[in-house]
């Protein structure tokens, strides 16, 4: 199995901050040495690798992780805690995951 | 559960087709479907739908904090129609515990993500566990800024059970306020009470007020935050290099 994670840079250059908490959280859990490659979505640069990766795979969001394995179709994941509980075959709080949807999602016309 | 080939695909042929086709066509590719009912306008898609097929699954998200007039237009539109609505409610442990360390009107000093989390999320999410495909009331004209691009349909994987796959159908996605309302009018549809005295937008009385004239819609709702800047998009920027 190859897990590509993509985080996005804002065109200012400044970094998503979403991005580096997802980042910070996966450092923390241990999570980091199983991702086998990061790539940067540069919004300034529509060429950038992962700029080229989420047109490629029809993503908007990041971050995302793309997971490839042999013999089976490529799986990309823009929700962390689905990635998290998936492929990583860890467990994330109700907490977290309920934040990190309505983070995600405009839900407001609940 | 009914597989669907490729969502982008549905989405191009969906989306120049009317909300009733929209809306037949989810209906009849899934069974076990839900329609999610806020209590507003959002009525247009249960008047289409049960013209479509009588047997509707609705819900409502009763948060405890709703007005007294959306509480009774959600029974006038159960008997209108002669449709169960499930009413689903929070974990009372959960509202209890925000409650005591924050108090009844916490969102006003915090936001109101926590509320929210609490009251509509986390019983939002139990009830699509039990459905493999739900229906909602969004339009892009709601939002310019968070749903200029809400597709008539979508895999939503926010909302999916583990390894599996949940569809969203927006068949109002591409209606204005105006064609709504014209459609409540041409059809007799009941609505609810709060549309009279002001109200466009319709959430929970301590978070919803009446907007004037030139107003847009979403500055009735949490007018005390500011827009929530949804950071997590990918766009690309044209930058001169």
């Amino acid at each position: 199995m190859k897990i590509t994670m993509v985080k996005k840079v804002f065109a200012d250059g400044s970094p998503c901050k979403k991005c580096g908490e997802v980042e910070e959280k996966m450092r923390a859990a241990g999570q980091l040495q199983r991702i086998d490659r990061v790539v940067i979505a540069d919004e300034a640069n529509d060429q950038s690798e992962g700029m080229l990766l989420a047109a490629e795979h029809n993503i908007d969001r990041a971050p995302f992780f793309i997971v490839e394995r042999d013999g089976q179709q490529t799986e990309i994941y823009t929700v962390y805690f689905r990635f998290v509980k998936e492929v990583l075959d860890s467990e994330t709080s109700e907490e977290e995951e309920i934040a990190e949807i309505m983070n995600d999602n405009d839900l407001d016309f609940l | 559960m009914s597989a669907l080939p490729n969502i982008v695909d549905i989405d191009t042929q969906l989306a120049t087709q009317s909300p009733q086709e929209i809306l037949r066509y989810a209906l009849e590719t899934f069974d076990n479907i839900a329609i999610s009912f806020s209590g507003a306008e959002d009525v247009v898609l249960i008047d289409m739908a049960a013209k479509i097929r009588p047997d509707l699954q609705v819900f409502s998200l009763d948060t405890g904090r709703l007005h007294a007039q959306t509480y009774r237009f959600i029974e006038a539109v159960r008997k209108h129609y002669r449709i169960d609505i499930d009413i689903v409610m929070p974990e009372a442990s959960k509202v209890e515990q925000l409650v005591k360390a924050k108090g009844l009107f916490s969102f006003y000093e915090d936001d109101h993500k926590e509320c929210c989390g609490v009251r509509k999320i986390a019983p939002l999410r139990k009830q699509l566990l039990t459905v493999d495909a739900w229906i909602t009331g969004q339009r892009r004209d709601q939002s310019p800024g968070t749903r200029a691009a809400v597709p008539v349909i979508q895999d939503d994987k926010a909302f999916a059970r583990p390894d599996d796959s949940l569809t969203k159908f927006n068949p109002l996605a591409n209606w204005t306020s105006k064609q709504v309302w014209d459609y409540i009018r041409d059809n007799n549809v009941p609505y609810n009470e709060l549309h009279d005295q002001g109200f466009v937008s319709i959430g929970c009385e301590p978070c919803t007020r009446p907007t004037g004239p030139g107003q847009h819609e979403r500055e009735g709702r949490w007018w005390w935050e500011e827009a929530t800047k949804k950071e997590c998009g990918l766009h690309a920027v044209n930058i001169a290099k």
